[in-house]
C-alpha cells in the first residue's frame, strides 16, 4: 500500500491538469476492468460490467496547487491558488511545475506582521536571474504542485496530496481485488474536486448510477488543542454522516455500517462541519442519487505534510470491496 | 379544516434536514384521501398527485418544505455531556436553557445547560455564547448515554404548542410546517373538484441545508409552473419594516427576478378579484427559498412565491396567525382552478 500511495502522490495533478496522474492510474487498472474511458472534463471512468445495480465509486485525483499569474523583471513569480491553499502552510515550501521546474515559496520580507500574511505577499523563486530566464521555464498560467514526498512514520504515512490520492489507492486496490459481482460498477477518478466538485458532477450525470460511494479524506480531532471532532487517525475509516455539501443517504450509510459490522472492521462516524466532497455534487444530479462516503481520517489536510494511517486505508479497501459485493 | 390541529400534528413530526427518512410516511398519511397518487422519492420528498382531465394538461408543482432546522450529536464527552452540530441556522443565544429531545435508539429528554450568572466572567456577560460552548445534559453517565445515543443521532427542540390570543399559535418548526399545512389545506379544498391540469403537491426535504429536496423534485417532476409556499418574517418590535410583514394581513406574494412576472401578476389579480387578503414581498435577488432552485431546474420553470408571515423565525417560539394559512389556501386554490381557463395569459 505504501508503495502505491508513494507513486500516486508523486504524480502531478493540480486541478485542471490531471493528465499525469490519470495516465498512471490508467496503467495500474486497465487490465483489471472491462472498459476504461476519459470524459470531456478528464474524469477517468473504469467499468466492471454486470447486470445488477449501477454503482458509482468516486475518488478525486486532482490536488491543490498554484498558478503563475505574473513574472516580474527579476524573475520572481507571483501566483494564485488552485483550490484552498493556506498562505501559512505555503511559506517556505517548495513547488514543482508540471515541466519539473522547482521553486521555493517565500514572503516579502518587509511584512512585519505575519498574521496579515496573504497569498499576494508570497512569491515563487525558481532561481532565475531575470524575467527572460524565468520565462524559459515558466509562463503565466502554468500550474505547480507543492512538494512533499511520501514517507512512512510508523503506521502513518506523511505526504502531499493524500487528499485524495489515498482515496485513489483505495479504489485501485479494490479494482485489483474485487471478485466478479452482479453489479455494474463504475470506478471514477474525478477531476476538479478542489475547484468545486466539478468532475463528479458531470461523471454522475453520464453514469446515472443507482447509488454512489465516494472515498476521500476527512479532518480529524486528534491533534493538540484542536477543534472538537470525533474522528481520529488509526481508529478505522469513517462513514460520512454529513459535510457542508451533503447529508449522506441513510440507505448508503446503512450499507456501509452493516458491512463494517459483518467484517468486524473498526469504523467511526464523520460529521464534518466545513467543506464539501464529491457526493455533494453527485447526490443532486438528475433528480437525485443516493450517495454516501468512506472517509480516511487525515491530519494537516491541504498542507504538503498530510498524515493518514495505513491501517485505516487498508480497512477502507476491505469495507469498500465488501460493500460492492453485497 | 382545523388548521390548528393539522399544525399541531405536523410540528410533532421530527424531520431534521437530511434525516426525513423517519418522517416521510407520517407526512404521506396526512395526504391520504386528498389526491390520486402519493409517492415518496429517494430524497423522501412526499409527492401527492391530483390528476387533471384536460387535453393539453400542464404540470403544476406546489412546493412546501417539511424539513426543520435541528441538530446532530457531534460528540459525547467522558462525563456524558453531548456536543451538537446544527443542521440549518440557529442563533446559539436562543438555545441556552432549552429542553431538547435526542432521537437515539429511543427518544430521551435532555436540557441545554446555561452557566449560572454567578459563574460568568465579565467577558462572558458581554459576548454571545457559541454552539461549541453548549452541552446537552441527559442526567446520565457517559456509559449509559452511549448505550442509547450515537454520533449522528438527531436532536430537536422540545417546546409546547401554544395557542395565543387572536388566532395566533406559537411553537417550533412553523417554518415551514405552516406551508405544509397550507398545501394539505389546498388539497382538501380541491378534493371534490376535477381540474384540467395535473397538480403535484410536494412536501420537500433538505430545504434548510440548501434547497436540495426541491432541486431534485423539480427535476423529476419537470413542471410547467411552480408555486412555492414558505414563511417570511412577521412584524416584530425593533425590526425594519422593509423585511417584515404584519400578521393577519394575508400571505406575502413575492415580486422580483427570482419570480415569474405574469404568474405573479395572476396571483395578485386573483387575490383582488376574490377579496383574498395578501401583501407584497419585494425580493430583489435570491429569495432564499425553493423558488431559487426550482426556477433554474432543467430549462427553467415559471415560479411564484407565497410566504406566510412568521415572527421569531428559527426559534422554538415561531408565531403566526392561522388566518394567514387560511388566506394562502384560498388564494392558491382559486389560482389553480382559474388556470383551467386562464393558462395562456398566465405563463
Amino acid at each position: 500500500m505504501f508503495e502505491l500511495i508513494k507513486n500516486l502522490t508523486d504524480k502531478f495533478g493540480v486541478s485542471g491538469n490531471e493528465e499525469e496522474i490519470r495516465e498512471f492510474i490508467k496503467g495500474e487498472i486497465k487490465s483489471k476492468v472491462d472498459s476504461i474511458e476519459v470524459d470531456a472534463l478528464g474524469n477517468l471512468i473504469a467499468t466492471k460490467k454486470g447486470n445488477g445495480k449501477k454503482i458509482m465509486v468516486a475518488a478525486h485525483m486532482d490536488e491543490i496547487g498554484v498558478m503563475a499569474t505574473h513574472i516580474d523583471e527579476k524573475g520572481f513569480i507571483r501566483f494564485s491558488n488552485i483550490g484552498w491553499v493556506s498562505q501559512n502552510y505555503s511559506l517556505g515550501q517548495r513547488v514543482r511545475f508540471k515541466n519539473g521546474t522547482i521553486g521555493t515559496v517565500f514572503f516579502e520580507e518587509k511584512l512585519d506582521d505575519l498574521k496579515s500574511l496573504k497569498l499576494s505577499n508570497l512569491y515563487i523563486d525558481i532561481g532565475a536571474k531575470n524575467s527572460e530566464e524565468a520565462q524559459k521555464k515558466v509562463n503565466i498560467g502554468d500550474t505547480a504542485a507543492f512538494c512533499g514526498p511520501a514517507e512512512l512514520a510508523g503506521d502513518m504515512i506523511i505526504s502531499k496530496a493524500l487528499d485524495d490520492r489515498s482515496g485513489c489507492a483505495v479504489l485501485i486496490e479494490t479494482i485489483k481485488n474485487l471478485p466478479k459481482t452482479d453489479n455494474e460498477i463504475y470506478f471514477v477518478f474525478t477531476v476538479q474536486e478542489e475547484l468545486g466538485l466539478r468532475g463528479a458532477k458531470t461523471a454522475a450525470f453520464r453514469i446515472l448510477p443507482d447509488f454512489a460511494i465516494a472515498v476521500d479524506v476527512t479532518l480529524t480531532g486528534d491533534t493538540p488543542d484542536c477543534k472538537t471532532m470525533e474522528v481520529k487517525c488509526g481508529m478505522g475509516p469513517a462513514i460520512k454522516i454529513k459535510d457542508g455539501s451533503v447529508v449522506c443517504h441513510n440507505d448508503v450509510r446503512k450499507l456501509l455500517t452493516e458491512t463494517a459490522k459483518k467484517l468486524n472492521l473498526p469504523i467511526q462516524y464523520e460529521i464534518l462541519e466545513r467543506g464539501g466532497s464529491d457526493p455533494g455534487a453527485i447526490h443532486l444530479t438528475a433528480g437525485g442519487i443516493p450517495s454516501g462516503a468512506i472517509s480516511i481520517p487525515c491530519r494537516y489536510t491541504h498542507s504538503p505534510s498530510e498524515m493518514a494511517s495505513i491501517s485505516d486505508i487498508d480497512n477502507a479497501v476491505k469495507l469498500l470491496k465488501e460493500s460492492l459485493i453485497g | 379544516m382545523d388548521y390548528k390541529n393539522v399544525l399541531k400534528e405536523l410540528v410533532g413530526i421530527p424531520a431534521v434536514s437530511g434525516f426525513e427518512n423517519v418522517s416521510g410516511a407520517r407526512i404521506k398519511s396526512l395526504m391520504v384521501g386528498k389526491c390520486d397518487e402519493i409517492m415518496i422519492d429517494s430524497f423522501y420528498n412526499v409527492i401527492g398527485l391530483k390528476k387533471g382531465n384536460g387535453d393539453n394538461r400542464k404540470k403544476i408543482m406546489i412546493s412546501a418544505h417539511y424539513d426543520e432546522i435541528g441538530f446532530l450529536v457531534k460528540s459525547i464527552d467522558d462525563k456524558g455531556f453531548i456536543k451538537l452540530t446544527s443542521m440549518g441556522g440557529f442563533d446559539p443565544k436562543i438555545l441556552l436553557a432549552q429542553e431538547v429531545l435526542i432521537h437515539g435508539t429511543r427518544e430521551i429528554e435532555g436540557i441545554i445547560g446555561a452557566k449560572p450568572p454567578h459563574l460568568l466572567t465579565p467577558e462572558e456577560t458581554k459576548t454571545a455564547v457559541k454552539l461549541v460552548d453548549l452541552s446537552v445534559d441527559t442526567g446520565m453517565e457517559a456509559s449509559e448515554v452511549k448505550k442509547i445515543v450515537s454520533i449522528g443521532d438527531i436532536v430537536t427542540l422540545k417546546v409546547p404548542f401554544l395557542e395565543l390570543q387572536g388566532g395566533k399559535v406559537s411553537t417550533k418548526s412553523l417554518d415551514n410546517r405552516s406551508g405544509v399545512a397550507a398545501t394539505i389545506g389546498i388539497m382538501n379544498e380541491l378534493n371534490d373538484k376535477t381540474l384540467k391540469n395535473d397538480i403535484y403537491f410536494v412536501a420537500t426535504t433538505q430545504e434548510e441545508v440548501g434547497l436540495r429536496g426541491a432541486e431534485v423534485s423539480s427535476y423529476n417532476i419537470d413542471p410547467d409552473i411552480a408555486i412555492v409556499i414558505d414563511a417570511c418574517h412577521g412584524d416584530m418590535p425593533d425590526c425594519s419594516k422593509d423585511f417584515t410583514y404584519p400578521l393577519g394581513k394575508g400571505p406575502a406574494i413575492g415580486i422580483g427576478p427570482n419570480l415569474h412576472k405574469k404568474l405573479t401578476k395572476k396571483l395578485f389579480d386573483i387575490a383582488k378579484r376574490n377579496g383574498v387578503l395578501c401583501q407584497t414581498d419585494v425580493e430583489p435577488g435570491n429569495t432564499g427559498t425553493e423558488a431559487w432552485a426550482i426556477q433554474v431546474s432543467r430549462s427553467g420553470v415559471p415560479t411564484a412565491l407565497i410566504s406566510i408571515p412568521l415572527r421569531y423565525m428559527h426559534t422554538g417560539t415561531e408565531t403566526l396567525d392561522i388566518a394567514d394559512i387560511e388566506s394562502s389556501v384560498k388564494l392558491v386554490s382559486l389560482f389553480l382552478a382559474a388556470l383551467d381557463d386562464e393558462m395562456e395569459e398566465t405563463v
